[in-house]
């Protein structure tokens, strides 16, 4: 007798392997910065074009985990909570993949002495990323716990120190910012497209720690 | 005469068969479907537990079910009206059982039972509206809304609790020997209770309830005790690291599901099989031409016959079902179906006792559901829990009527 119905497909292993795809998209930002640096407008393209796939397809796991929640089933955390985390983890790829396309539009020349402090901001944002998957990945798990004991107070500590880094890769972020309008070696284009570029870093960090924030929610709204 | 004694003997077959088949998977779905059973493993043990069951506990309800409704003193002078008349419902709950499954909706076999004797009573000339006992309905169909009620609130208040003392304490582990300890003993306690306190006559102890309640009692303390000991000399000494905590937390609970599980096979022997013999109890009395007494026992060979029933249909169909519903259920973990299973069975139990024939699979349904909206489940489908109350509310009518046609063509054929 089917009464088994009544227990839904579970969206939280979706949402994990969504959490994958999308770190997957930030994970091709530093090959992109070194091409960019190197000046290699051919590589750029092709990189871009596996972004733009990788994306898309984090777009379709997207797809199909909304469609499996239509009201009529009842969440062990707050809906807005669980669309939101969705939406900002989709807003991460678009961000890497907007990185992508503006490094495509023309080559540039940054002079040698920024590179160091352009790395370590892309590379700080990763790290950002790397930490919200690392996070993610307990998803799953923590909705078997009933998002309570040992497990859940360490995912609870670990989304304070994604805020932290976040905070860390804004240092960063300016950091750069006025190394690259301060000087006078560019010309305006190219600071229009570093400046377009750099705030598609900042907003992977931004959302990795909004995504974040959304389970912390997920944890304490139960 | 002979050849409807057949048929009944048959039919009762059929129906504890069917029974075997699908229902069974009520307790042991959540067993395999966590992964602590292998399914032949869950296959045995639901054989011996379901027959216990309805050897042990299963009179009970049967006798509510035949005289509940319709008092037997009404078919006094014919009791051949009557004998046709519970094979009729039989029958009339069998097909509709097939007909439920072949759609896939869980239905009762006990509203089904309920159901046919309401549409043969409300047919037969020596019937009517007027003997059927519309309180003792309106008492039978209020538990069917109370029960899975029951089963909901008490499975989310011991899903709430495992959460709050065990899974959110900042040492699971040292919890854990409280509860599952303190689980097993419930379970032994109130199997313990159910099985003498007004069970089967040749085990029932004579004593009075309070005599029981305090024999009970003992036996919740010396198994709380044993269990303690072991699960104390499992942990002791072992350190556990806090990655492994919730791991070794739910292995615990898995072992205790196994025994919530038995548990609710017993419990399901109990009241299903003896919804479904209950009928034919009654007509084969009557075609083996004896005549009706006012409280005619049910042999102890047909509760068993009817066990045996279940166990064939376990063996030939009923393991497709449990492996299809544990596999859609893998959601729930150890903990959970613990909660669900022990929320269900003792509410059976506790109904079976006081003789209200009331339905397993909607007990566990609204136990899985309290489970759900204690945020126990992934997702809870709120829709499938709609479909399933409304093949509740059409069980009733469609059962009486099949038994009203079958029982208005089997009387007009000559039986010698």
């Amino acid at each position: 007798m089917d009464w088994a119905g009544i227990v839904g497909k579970s969206p939280f292993l979706p949402m994990v392997e969504h959490a994958k795809k999308v770190h997957e998209c930030v994970l091709k930002v530093r090959p992109v910065a070194d091409a960019v640096l190197a000046g290699k407008i051919d590589e750029l393209t092709e990189l871009q074009h596996q972004m733009s796939k990788t994306e898309f397809e984090a777009d379709q796991l997207k797809d199909l985990i909304r469609q499996s929640l239509p009201t009529r089933f009842f969440l062990p955390v707050n809906r807005d909570d669980m669309t939101n985390f969705l939406t900002q983890m989709d807003r991460i790829a678009d961000d890497a993949e907007d990185f992508a396309v503006v490094a495509t539009f023309r080559k540039l020349a940054i002079p040698a002495e920024l590179h160091a402090d352009f790395l370590a901001f892309v590379d700080k944002v990763v790290e950002v990323s790397s930490a919200l998957l690392e996070v993610s990945e307990h998803l799953a798990q923590l909705q078997k716990q009933a998002f309570v004991g040992p497990e859940a107070e360490e995912v609870l500590l670990k989304i304070q120190q994604i805020a932290h880094m976040e905070w860390e890769s804004d240092k960063l972020s300016r950091k750069f910012a006025r190394r690259y309008y301060s000087e006078n070696w560019a010309d305006p284009v190219t600071i229009i497209l570093l400046d377009k570029m750099c705030r598609a870093l900042a907003g992977i960090a931004d959302h990795a720690e909004n995504v974040a924030k959304n389970l912390r929610l997920m944890i304490l709204r139960k | 005469m002979t050849l409807l004694l057949v048929i009944a003997v048959g039919l009762g077959f059929y129906k504890a068969w069917t029974i075997g088949a699908n229902d069974v998977a009520n307790g042991m779905a959540t067993v395999v479907g966590a992964g602590t059973l292998t399914l032949k493993q869950a296959i045995i043990l639901a054989s011996v537990f379901e027959f216990l069951g309805a050897f042990l506990v299963g009179q009970h309800v049967t006798e509510t079910i035949k005289g509940g409704i319709v008092p037997m003193e009404t078919f006094v002078s014919n009791p051949m009206v009557f004998g046709i008349g519970m094979l009729s419902v039989a029958a009339a709950s069998a097909i509709w059982l097939n007909i439920a499954t072949l759609l896939s909706r869980p239905v009762s076999v006990t509203q089904a039972t309920i159901g046919g004797i309401l549409g043969f009573a409300l047919v037969s000339p020596l019937g009517g509206p007027k003997c059927i006992q519309w309180s003792a309905l309106g008492g039978i169909a209020l538990s069917w809304i109370i029960s899975p009620l029951t089963g909901a609130v008490f499975a989310y208040v011991l899903y709430r609790c495992i959460v709050r003392f065990v899974l959110k304490s900042r040492h699971p582990v040292y919890f854990a020997r409280t509860a599952v300890p303190l689980g097993f003993s419930a379970t032994l306690g109130i199997l313990f209770l159910s099985a003498t306190y007004k069970g089967l006559p040749a085990i029932t102890i004579n004593l009075p309830f309070y005599g029981l309640l305090l024999i009970a009692a003992g036996i919740c303390a010396i198994s709380y005790a044993i269990s303690w000991y072991v699960v104390e000399l499992r942990v002791r000494d072992r350190r556990i690291r806090l990655k492994d905590r919730y791991e070794v937390i739910e292995r615990w609970f898995g072992r205790l599901q196994v025994i919530t599980a038995c548990y609710m096979s017993f419990a399901h022997g109990g009241n299903d099989v003896a919804s479904a013999i209950g009928p034919l109890a009654g007509s084969m009395h009557v075609f083996s031409g004896q005549a009706i007494g006012t409280h005619s026992s049910i042999s102890p060979w047909l509760m068993a016959f009817g066990g045996a029933g279940i166990v064939i249909g376990l063996a030939t169909m009923g393991y497709k079902v449990i492996a299809t519903v544990g596999h859609k259920i893998t959601e729930i973990t150890p903990s959970r179906g613990f909660a669900a299973a022990f929320a269900t069975a003792t509410t059976v139990l506790t109904c079976s006792k006081l003789g209200l024939p009331i339905s397993t699979t909607f007990v566990m349904v609204g136990a899985i559901t309290g489970v759900g909206l204690a945020r126990g489940l992934a997702s809870l489908d709120l829709r499938v829990i709609r479909q399933i109350l409304s093949s509740w509310v059409v069980t009733i009518p469609i059962s009486a009527i099949l038994a009203g046609s079958i029982y208005w063509l089997l009387i007009s054929i000559p039986w010698r």
